[in-house]
């Protein structure tokens, strides 16, 4: 199985690349489940054409008792992609990280895997791993490689490097391992120098070279990614290579 | 509120059930948690702390520790602890605090595991669930890890779920003489008079008994990995320990008389409370049935009732009134008017108040009880 989770710097690209990567993974035949861990919960809003599925977090806020099936808190997107939100607490309280480690027991109690049987389970993570709660997808049993999206920005890199250092950390746990990156263009000066220039450092590839697109943007403002709105796109060609390049290997090493 | 108890107090909590599942198996129990916390584990919810001696250890987790998610510290000083005191093996627990911040307790217990070379068990307490829940989980891993293919011993019984939470001291040896009594040997007591080389022997076992839903998860285990079959019940009153003892013999599931209009309930620790309402009915043809007020399988359970906090409770007693409840004696202050109380203090309930007034109702005379 197929089991990733990306990182990246706030509003770098991250639920962008996850969508049109698990719409590429499905439209490769592949049964796929995508669970944004951001108490924003907009991870999956473009697989569902606009049309939100109800947080975990906020389905405990407004009902005050957990769900008791998996359709209660998830939504068919594009190409059969199971949806999963784990949203967060109310703005300015509580504890974000607590709700994705609360969202995952739960998932684990609904036996989610065993039920859906999936090919592929995508993990989009807030920006940073800035606690216990946003690494809990990287934990044993979750995620087994992170994908970090990063463009040439001085900052974008500097969060990257910040998560590969934390990823480092738990290298004695049997904790996912850093994959590589995905490069989101921005079209700044001497980019692919720059990100090269990090993941030469930290001994890791860049694993997809997204270019800067409108037709994302395009596809975006329509509600879809752009592997449903135009699988010919360049970019939308770019992330169903990424996604045969992980199916061939997750078939390589089963 | 829902779970929220305003008169009675709460169960002990799942971290005291692992630290007395494990009291006698001579590991070392290690709970995350605050300084001045191990009374509660190894003193109040354990009454064996007076004549026998336990490695039962607290962090000391401080607040800078938990904003820090400093677990190395947690991780060195188990470490440290483990090899002055040379235990079988490990466990690390959770409480309340390590569940907020999201300690990862399998992989620390990796960690300690490869460090000092000592098997580690995590559990995945956090000292909010009931301590049937934090004993079934704790002996289960060991049951599991330890537990290995041997020759059957004719007759014999694993008895499983056995700890001071729910049996007076000295159960382990009233059960140990029934099974004798009727003709069965006793391959282990999980976890009270034994010790963790019994455990060892649990797969020689013809059959299970299980005391306390604690002893369900092991007794599945068993089932699955060793086809030995399970029968829940507590030996108690005559007529009822007899069934109980043919229950053994056949290996056939135990049916409990259950009254859904009953006069008398029984309140506690489910399986033992089954036991005593089916006792009544057996022996004294008395319509009873039991509230089951902490978790149980709901097939074991099925037709008692269940109610798992205060409102529930007393709701189900105002509804059914009964004419007498068997309970622990803090019950008697949520009870009708009319309903007589017979005491049976449960010690993962009330711990030390009525220690004194705790019962050994092993194969006794059930009469006695209702008295």
């Amino acid at each position: 199985m197929i089991k990733i989770a990306l990182y990246g710097k706030g509003g770098i690209g991250k639920s962008t690349c996850t969508a049109n990567l698990s719409a590429a993974l499905a439209s490769l035949g592949k049964r796929v489940i995508q669970i944004g861990c951001d108490p924003k919960a907009d991870s999956t809003i473009n697989l569902l054409h606009g049309d939100a599925v109800i947080p975990v977090m906020d389905y405990m806020r407004k009902y005050d008792e957990e769900p008791e099936r998996i359709e209660d808190i998830s939504k068919i997107g594009y190409g059969g992609v199971l949806c999963i939100e784990t949203g967060g607490p109310t703005p300015g309280l509580g504890c974000a990280g607590r709700g994705i480690i609360t969202t995952f027991s739960l998932l684990e109690q609904l036996e989610l895997f065993k039920k859906y049987k999936p090919d592929a389970v995508l993990y989009d993570v807030l920006g940073d791993v800035v606690c216990g709660g946003f690494a809990a997808p990287i934990r044993e049993g979750y995620a087994e490689q992170v994908l970090i999206v990063t463009s040439g920005e001085k900052m974008a890199l500097y969060a990257a490097n910040n998560i590969f250092s934390a990823v480092k950390n738990f290298e004695d746990r049997s904790y996912a391992r850093v994959r590589g990156v995905i490069m989101n263009r921005r079209n700044v000066e001497n980019e692919e120098a720059k990100v090269r220039a990090f993941t030469e450092k930290a001994g890791i590839e860049i694993t997809a070279d997204i270019p800067r697109s409108a037709d994302i943007i395009k596809y975006e403002d329509m509600g879809m990614t752009c592997v449903e709105g135009d699988p010919e796109c360049d970019a939308a060609k770019r992330f169903t290579a990424l996604a045969q390049t992980l199916i061939d290997e997750d078939e390589k090493n089963a | 509120m829902k779970n929220v108890s305003r008169i009675i107090p709460c169960y002990a909590a799942d971290t005291s059930g692992v630290c007395s599942a494990l009291y006698e198996l001579s590991g070392m129990t290690v709970v995350h948690d605050a300084s001045g916390c191990n009374s509660t584990y190894a003193t109040h919810d354990e009454p064996r702390w007076e004549d026998k001696r336990s490695d039962i250890y607290i962090s000391a987790l401080t607040e800078m520790d938990a904003i820090m998610g400093n677990d190395e510290k947690f991780i060195n000083d188990t470490v440290s602890a483990a090899k002055d005191r040379k235990p079988l093996f490990m466990t690390v627990c959770g409480s309340p605090m390590p569940m907020m911040t999201g300690v990862d307790f399998d992989a620390v217990a990796e960690e300690i595991e490869k460090r000092s070379g000592i098997r580690t068990f995590a559990m995945h307490t956090n000292g909010t669930r009931s301590y049937i829940e934090g004993a079934d989980e704790a002996f289960a891993a060991v049951v599991r890890e330890y537990a290995r293919p041997l020759e059957k011993i004719k007759n014999g019984v694993d008895v499983l779920g056995l700890t001071p939470l729910d049996f007076k001291l000295g159960s382990d040896v009233s059960i140990k003489k029934w099974l004798c009594e009727n003709g069965f040997e006793t391959v282990m007591t999980l976890a009270m008079g034994d010790t963790l080389e019994s455990v060892k022997k649990a797969a020689a076992a013809e059959v299970s008994l299980v005391v306390s839903a604690a002893g369900l998860s092991a007794a599945k285990y068993l089932k699955n990995e060793y086809d030995i079959p399970y029968i829940c019940g507590v030996p108690t009153g005559r007529a009822f320990s007899r069934k109980l003892a043919d229950a053994l013999k056949n290996g056939e599931k135990i049916a409990y008389p259950l009254s859904q209009t009953p006069d008398v309930l029984v309140i506690g620790e489910s399986i033992q409370a089954l036991s005593i309402a089916s006792s009544l009915t057996e022996e004294l043809g008395i319509s009873a049935n039991a509230v089951c007020t902490l978790p149980c399988d709901e097939e074991i359970r099925n037709g008692a009732f269940k109610a798992d906090c205060e409102e529930d409770i007393e709701a189900l007693l105002s509804e059914l009134s009964p004419e007498t409840v068997i309970a622990d004696p803090f019950y008697k202050y949520i009870l009708p008017e009319d309903t007589r109380l017979v005491a049976l203090p449960h010690f993962a309930f009330s711990g030390r108040c009525f220690e004194r007034d705790l019962k050994d109702i092993i194969n006794t005379d059930i009469g006695e009880l209702i008295k």
